[in-house]
């Protein structure tokens, strides 16, 4: 589904370069969960921008479904994006002023679908929300918000979604049932990419790429042996956050 | 059916900042407003004016005294008499001459009084205007020759003076002379630009010699044997009078010959100036209006900037983002324009009803052109903001606090 080669993106930042990305090389197969992890700045966003047609590298290429991405034209790349990806945010970045359903339509207008409605509402029904159509995001809690954003994003049925930080506005429990609407729709055959730099929403994933400074440090498949690994290294991150905090 | 549910977008996207759009579109409002009374205002003043003029007839030579020459230093004296509108009588292309003097004065019946307007005319005045006598008759030529004291009301007096009542017969007075009163006039309005209902007639050489004292004529209307032949007719009228003033070739007319088709002319020329004034105050208003809504569309742009990104993100091209916020320009400015219009149009009638002299007339095709003007700026003055908008990175959108 996504073959990158080589992939960089560089930001003039006055006199010297950013490296946001440096040289990845990545594969990702139709039907995978995959979560990118790794600290801030460590271009894990930058990738997913990459691949989500938002913007085009510096250098490298980048091949989706066997389309050449970095030679495409921004039409070409708007198509893309409303066909086959979708794109779910840690702010849900919904219009506030328009209905849950409207919220989920616009990619059906820019689309030019007909039966947008019907469409959206059928959307909103499979992330659980059939009965908040109406209500304006205003009216509706943090978890529903990002089910409107789910919505918004498989209702044109994209092969891919792109998640950042999906649960960092939201609390534990909110987060994980967010979270088991991405497995029922990886379930349904949906490719998923998941970034996040919280090891436990990462660890829900079956494979974690971890990026540092620009370039993937580690890609593994999810077995029990890292699964306990990054438990561990969990704890510790969150037992040095009390000890911060403690300090402080 | 695409285009219909981006207008449904932007106008969701208005709704919600209503005030706010209302006040972008103020100075869209104000001006179309300001253009459409006044249109109204400029256009009903012309109808009016046309009006009388067409009452004037067209096969109608009206003579004044007066030079066409611009130039000339020294004030013209009034020149016309009754003899030249006798000598304009016996010419071939002519068919009646009604010289005419007026002047105010007041008029009384027992205890009731009331101001007028006094005019010493001859019996051709009522042919040449078709203008009838409502009871007893009109003053005759053998009452203008033996210069009787005789007078016929207008519409207007004789109801003030005599209510219901028969006036034929009585005897009123003006400026304290007894006149008899022959005849009450037909109900007119205006007959050129003399509201004729108010009006007291009486005998020219009674009204010139007896009342005021005059030597000359106010005005010559001489009445063309044909329409067809007006053009020749006024060359025989104005060789005629230059020669009963003697006046040398070479010489300026000491009078002034016009129609109601060369008044017309006149007018015409007036209200385009007017017209012109008009529409580069519209024009003032229409710019200002539109960098009104250029400053709110930019405001709305900043305010939106992650809107903008998720759109973008979801699929939206930039010429779609273009184009939602240009049609978000165009309709704040129709809505303006509506506004304006309604609000012109309330003007005018309030204007109307409050002077109660004033008669305007909103042609339907101002309206036309000021819904379209409005339209117009406002997708102009979206252009910059909503290019700023089609420009934004989707990136850097999506990060904006």
């Amino acid at each position: 589904m996504i073959r990158t080669h080589q992939l960089s993106r560089l930001y003039p930042m006055g006199d010297s370069v950013v490296r946001a990305l440096d040289g990845v090389d990545l594969f990702i197969g139709r039907g995978e969960f995959v979560s990118v992890t790794g600290p801030s700045g460590s271009g894990k966003s930058t990738l997913m921008h990459l691949l989500g047609c938002l913007e085009r590298p510096t250098s490298g290429t980048y091949e989706f479904e066997g389309r050449l991405v970095h030679r495409m034209t921004d039409r070409q790349l708007a198509a893309i994006r409303n066909r086959d990806i979708g794109f779910v945010f840690q702010t849900f970045n919904l219009i506030n002023r328009t209905s849950a359903l409207d919220n989920v339509a616009v990619p059906l207008i820019y689309g030019r679908k007909r039966n947008a409605r019907a469409a959206a509402r059928s959307a909103l029904e499979k992330v659980g929300l059939g009965n908040r159509v109406r209500h304006n995001p205003g009216e509706l809690s943090g978890g529903e918000r990002q089910r409107v954003a789910i919505a918004r994003a498989i209702v044109n049925n994209p092969g891919l979604i792109f998640a950042d930080e999906p649960t960092g506005n939201l609390d534990s429990q909110t987060g994980e049932q967010i979270i088991d609407v991405f497995h029922s729709l990886h379930a349904g055959g949906v490719t998923i990419v998941l970034v996040t730099h919280e090891m436990e929403v990462a660890m829900q994933a079956q494979r974690i790429i971890r990026m540092k400074d620009g370039r993937i440090v580690e890609d593994r498949v999810m077995d029990d042996a890292l699964r306990g690994e990054l438990r561990q290294l969990g704890e510790q991150a969150s037992g040095a956050a009390t000890l911060g905090s403690r300090v402080g | 059916m695409f285009f219909l549910r981006i207008c449904m977008m932007a106008i969701r996207g208005l709704q919600a900042n209503l005030l706010r759009s209302l006040l972008a579109t103020l100075g869209v409002i104000i001006g179309v407003s300001a253009v459409v009374s006044a249109m109204s205002i400029l256009e009903g003043a012309n109808r009016d004016i046309l009006e009388r003029f067409e009452s004037m007839g067209a096969d109608q030579i009206m003579v004044v005294n007066g030079s066409s020459q611009r130039q000339s230093r020294h004030t013209v004296l009034p020149s016309l008499t009754p003899e030249d509108a006798e000598a304009l009588e016996e010419l071939s292309l002519v068919k009646a001459v009604a010289p005419e003097v007026q002047a105010p004065a007041q008029i009384k019946y027992f205890r009731k009084n009331r101001n007028v307007t006094i005019l010493g005319t001859t019996e051709a005045y009522a042919q040449i205007n078709d203008y009838k006598a409502a009871a007893g008759q009109f003053i005759t030529h053998e009452e203008v020759r033996a210069e009787r004291k005789v007078c016929v009301l207008g519409h207007k007096v004789a109801k003030e003076l005599f209510g219901e009542a028969t006036a034929v017969g009585y005897r009123v007075k003006i400026r304290g002379m007894p006149f008899h009163v022959v005849g009450v006039m037909e109900k007119k309005g205006f007959l050129g630009f003399r509201e004729v209902d108010n009006q007291v007639v009486v005998p020219l050489p009674t009204a010139m010699k007896r009342m005021f004292g005059l030597r000359n004529v106010t005005m010559i209307t001489v009445q063309a044997k044909r329409q067809d032949l007006l053009e020749a007719c006024i060359q025989q009228v104005k060789r005629t009078l230059r020669n009963q003033h003697s006046i040398r070739a070479g010489s300026d007319d000491d009078f002034i010959v016009f129609t109601q088709e060369q008044a017309k002319e006149q007018l015409a020329d007036i209200t385009k100036i007017f017209a012109v004034v008009l529409y580069s105050i519209a024009g003032i208003s229409l710019v200002v209006g539109g960098i009104g809504i250029m400053n709110i569309m930019l405001v709305s742009v900043t305010e939106r900037t992650r809107e903008i990104g998720v759109r973008i993100a979801v699929g939206a091209t930039r010429f779609d983002i273009l184009r939602q916020f240009l049609i978000e320009a165009g309709i704040i400015s129709l809505l303006g324009g509506v506004l304006g219009v309604l609000l012109g149009l309330a003007f005018t009638d309030l204007l109307e009803n409050i002077t109660r002299v004033l008669h305007t007339y909103t042609p339907s095709s101002s309206i036309y052109w000021a819904l379209i003007m409005a339209t117009a700026v406002g997708v102009l003055s979206g252009i910059y903001p909503a290019f700023r908008a089609s420009r934004l990175d989707p990136v850097e959108a999506l990060r904006y606090e």
